[in-house]
């Protein structure tokens, strides 16, 4: 058991090394490295959720057996706590259904095996960053990760923009590891140890102007890798030009990687959370992301950008509940985490099954699609319904948790936006699903199949899991979410498993209690009623579809009638779907003045990108020194 | 001194912001990434220093009580982000490569298909 984190860190990687020897020929063999590399990773993950997750013990792990040595901290040491494990457990899902999916979704592409090889090595290093328990290491695996995901997104380097969006990631990106690395060396110039617990041990109560200016530089570095709204414009041509299983990784696991690293640095490493203006700030980052990440998605018209926009923006979400720091609003953000993998990762998917089957995203060519894929559109519509927060869906439980711990913590203002932000998240989901999957089909897309089943099964598993996670909220939360708050406020436990017994008690006094949440504050929210009467309505929809009520027998069909056409200026007109750009124009032309300057801010140049991301990072360092004592 | 060494990094790496800001080459924004990796190089070792300090490798006849090392763990730590940076530079290199064949240009003014 104690050396199941590694293993499953080490299986990834050396998957990534025996594709490159065995599998640059055939096609099978790095197919069957991946699957199998991915499943063992898997496997050993989800049997660390026993021991860590039920019965609360923290795994430790020390390379080398390198072990401290008089309460000092040499080796470098995993350390799987619960936190460390929920994200983990995300990552290995996300990894496994994403491997299974690209088996056909890249067969169209040449050079697969470096594909497999870049992918392998994402995957190992967003585990190894949420099992570690050393700070540099933290540094390495995220720079492994940016270097991989750059190579992914430049994959199909035909594709417009994708060489682009590499480097604006990879410059940004190694922006973000700079200062990551810079805040790293200086915690280690005043605290001579690497170790995450012993680091958290020696800050509590102890915080210097350099300990300080460290906090600043990692929570910016980390902020940039977890694309909050100022250092976010990368995020979405990357996520765009990526493959679409990539993209799945990208907001599945890479971004939690970032909120991963906030999380541990805000509670562990700095115990900053006692703090009100560090509250106050990741509240402010988190609702400026949330805002501007959907407010931007209602202007795309490309699916994959409107998605990526989506994404920033529920990584909003949980950026705001973390920063509310009662464990009310831990919960609420790890929630949201977790139902943003699982939504989002499943929209993503079906963008990559549309391009699979038409060979493109942008919404105002498509449309119609449902009648020739229609469990890619079910599958679809469960995932908008999720992302948007309707009941019985998954986002509707985060969402009222994220509602609920700002209301409690005296915050209406951050209510009221997120409920705004999930008013437009819906809408801009009835432009796409009208303007994909219902009105007119194009002539074009006559010939369009269902994909094949090997993409469907990882489709409508993430379908499954996003409506079991919103009926079954206590069940989550008792056995995922709970312990992981558990772990990131009781931050003495980890402490004492990495540097011996007693070390923490005599630092940081007695273990915080955790309330149960038992959803009695949810008012008359029951999601199994809910559930019911979703069933019954479909039910009755389909009973009377069957038995002929909606009468569409009685419409024209391929204009039998010409009177029932739509006509313009005097002729028929020959196709009439209503796209994605049509919808929505009177609001875009009230608020043009604001999507305006957006539009112009996203510029597309390296150099402004680039100087937001200082920019912030100067605002952060300054924030932290004017308002933290 | 090591003051200056502290004073250098500093310059390399506001240097290196510089050349990322304002230089409109994407070739010149990946010297500027250089130049800050370069600065946090520097930054490192500078930390690990003490004055006087022997190499930290030592065999039976040279220690004695009165030597002392330098720190050897930002050695480490340097070559790691050495090498990583070897690695970021190579890849962004070979990014410019192809976009130099496909867009014809190096001007970050003129690679922004990408935008709003």
């Amino acid at each position: 058991m104690q050396h199941y984190p590694i293993l499953s860190i080490v299986t990834l990687f050396l998957g990534a090394f025996l594709t490159v020897i065995f599998g640059s020929k055939n096609e099978t063999v790095r197919k069957f490295i991946a699957l199998v590399a991915s499943s063992i990773s898997l496997i050993l993950v989800l049997m660390l959720i026993k021991p860590v997750m039920i019965e609360n013990n923290v795994i430790q792990y020390w390379m080398g057996n390198w072990r401290p040595i008089h309460d000092w901290a040499i080796g470098i040491g995993l350390e799987v706590d619960s936190l460390g494990l929920f994200f983990g457990i995300i990552a290995v899902v996300t990894i496994f259904l994403s491997i299974v999916f690209s088996f056909r979704y890249t067969e169209k592409d040449s050079e697969t095996d470096k594909y497999y090889v870049l992918f392998l090595m994402l995957s190992g290093s967003v585990l190894g960053l949420v099992f570690t328990g050393d700070l540099f290491n933290m540094f390495v695996m995220i720079e492994i990760m940016t270097f991989a995901a750059v190579g992914l997104t430049a994959f199909r380097n035909y594709q417009e923009g994708a060489l682009e969006a590499a480097l604006k990631y990879l410059v940004l990106g190694s922006i973000g590891s700079s200062l990551v690395l810079a805040g790293t060396i200086t915690i280690y110039s005043q605290v001579h140890t690497l170790n995450m617990a012993q680091i958290s041990a020696l800050l509590f109560n102890n915080l210097t102007p350099s300990t300080l200016f460290a906090f600043a530089l990692l929570l910016a570095g980390y902020s940039l890798k977890a694309f909050v709204v100022p250092f976010h414009p990368a995020a979405p041509d990357a996520y765009m030009s990526a493959p679409s299983s990539i993209s799945m990784a990208f907001s599945g696991m890479v971004n939690k990687a970032g909120v991963y690293a906030i999380i541990r640095l805000v509670y562990v490493l700095y115990h900053a959370m006692s703090f009100k203006s560090i509250q106050l700030l990741l509240i402010i980052i988190g609702t400026i992301t949330m805002f501007v990440g959907v407010t931007m998605a209602l202007a795309q018209n490309d699916f994959k950008r409107l998605l990526a926009f989506h994404s920033i923006s529920q990584i909003g979400y949980v950026i705001t509940a973390v920063g509310v720091s009662t464990a009310l609003g831990l919960t609420a953000g790890l929630y949201h985490a977790l139902n943003h993998t699982l939504f989002k990762g499943l929209l993503f998917l079906t963008a990559g099954a549309v391009f699979y089957a038409t060979g493109t995203t942008d919404l105002n060519k498509l449309g119609g699609l449902a009648k020739k894929m229609p469990q890619t559109a079910a599958v679809f519509l469960i995932g908008a319904f999720s992302i948007s927060g309707l009941p019985p869906f998954n986002g509707f439980v985060s969402k009222w948790l994220v509602y609920q711990a700002t209301y409690q913590a005296n915050l209406a203002p951050v209510t009221i936006v997120a409920l705004l932000v999930s008013v437009m998240t819906l809408a801009s989901f009835i432009k796409v699903a009208q303007s994909i999957f219902f009105g007119q089909m194009p002539k074009e897309f006559e010939n369009v199949k269902e994909v094949p089943l090997s993409m469907r099964i990882p489709m409508w598993i993430m379908a499954i899991l996003c409506v079991l996670t919103g009926i079954f909220p206590n069940f989550v939360t008792k056995y995922l979410i709970s312990p992981a708050v558990s772990a990131a406020l009781n931050v003495g436990k980890y402490i004492d498993i990495m540097m011996g017994n007693g070390y923490a008690e005599k630092i940081l006094g007695k273990p915080v209690e955790i309330p149960a949440v038992d959803y009695v504050l949810a008012g008359y929210w029951n999601p199994v009623a809910w559930l019911v009467l979703f069933a019954l309505l479909l039910l009755a929809v389909t009973i009377v579809a069957v038995a002929g009520g909606f009468n569409t027998a009685s419409l024209p069909v391929d204009g039998d009638d010409s009177k029932y056409e739509v006509f313009f200026g005097g002729e028929a007109n020959e196709y009439s779907h209503v796209k994605g750009n049509d919808l929505f124009w009177g609001l875009k032309y009230d608020l043009r003045h604001y999507f305006g300057f957006m539009h112009d801010a996203h510029s597309g140049i390296i150099n402004d990108y680039a100087l937001w991301a200082i920019f912030t990072t100067t605002i952060f360092i300054v924030y932290i020194f004017l308002l933290v004592p | 001194m090591i003051l200056v060494n502290y004073i250098a990094c500093i310059i390399l790496i506001v240097l290196g912001f510089y050349v990322i800001l304002t230089k409109k080459n994407i070739l010149k924004i990946i010297i500027g990434m250089g130049l800050v990796d370069y600065g946090i190089n520097l930054l490192i070792i500078s930390i690990g220093f003490n004055p006087g300090g022997t190499a930290p490798i030592f065999t039976f006849s040279e220690l004695r009580p009165e030597s002392f090392f330098v720190d050897p763990v930002p050695q480490a730590l340097t070559l790691t982000s050495i090498v990583i940076g070897a690695c970021v530079t190579a890849m962004a290199l070979s990014l410019v490569i192809k976009i130099k064949e496909k867009y014809g240009t190096l001007d970050a003014d003129k690679v922004r298909r990408l935008n709003g």
